[in-house]
């Protein structure tokens, strides 16, 4: 499932949210031009369950039979995800398997790929002051780190 | 957040992303998703708008016999 949130970088060809029919408006580009299959629910016009789970622009997370949190991340690398939902599906069968397995929690850091030539098309697609707006950010993040 | 620590329609969809990012947006949305549930407590139940159909539905419908994986995300 994907759940649609609000614009990250919004620029003159996507603007940022000011009504609900703009919001659907741009779920369907997602769905239409990004080729979304799975099911897409859209959030409301404050975010209120985006802002629940954490506010973060592309977070995943797995909720088990019954509500129960197994699986938060502050961004989505799907490699990570496939092999998560394997090993959980393979420790939660455990009860009838021969080998015993034991439940833990894990906190980590992890790597994704990322890919720049891609991230930046889709600025210039959202519009110019998409472009302009992140590179403003960097300068805004650079003086970050002198400081 | 507003000042009386409300949200608002206008500060959630920020039109500039230079602006979010000036005002400390991502340092806030890093810190509240460090806060927010943690793993093996039970997340609480909302019900969205499902873009195919404009039915509502539950979340609590989606993890009833299966995990739920939940992606985040925007068109841009």
């Amino acid at each position: 499932m994907f759940l649609y949130t609000n614009e990250a970088h919004p620029g003159e060809h996507v603007p940022h949210h000011d009504t609900w029919e703009r919001k659907l408006a741009n779920a369907r580009l997602l769905r239409d031009e990004v080729g979304i299959g799975r099911p897409i629910l859209v959030d409301d016009l404050t975010g209120t369950v985006h802002r629940a789970f954490g506010g973060m622009p592309n977070m995943t997370w797995v909720v088990d039979r019954g509500g129960l949190v197994v699986y938060k991340a502050n961004w989505t690398s799907a490699a990570n995800i496939e092999g998560f939902l394997e090993r959980y599906r393979t420790g939660r069968k455990s009860g009838s398997a021969r080998v015993a397995m034991s439940r833990y929690e894990t906190e980590q850091i992890e790597f994704r790929r990322s890919d720049p030539v891609q991230f930046q098309r889709a600025l210039e697609r959202n519009g110019p002051s998409a472009v302009t707006e992140f590179d403003n950010a960097h300068a805004i993040w650079a003086r970050r780190d002198e400081s | 957040m507003d000042a009386d620590g409300a949200i608002t329609p206008e500060r959630y969809n920020y039109p500039h992303f230079d602006d979010y990012i000036a005002a400390g947006g991502e340092l806030a949305d890093e810190a509240r998703f460090r806060e927010s549930f943690r793993i093996g407590e039970r997340a609480p139940d909302f019900t969205l708008h499902r873009l195919n159909t404009g039915e509502q539905i539950s979340l609590s419908a989606l993890w009833t016999s299966k995990p739920l994986v939940m992606e985040f995300g925007s068109f841009t």
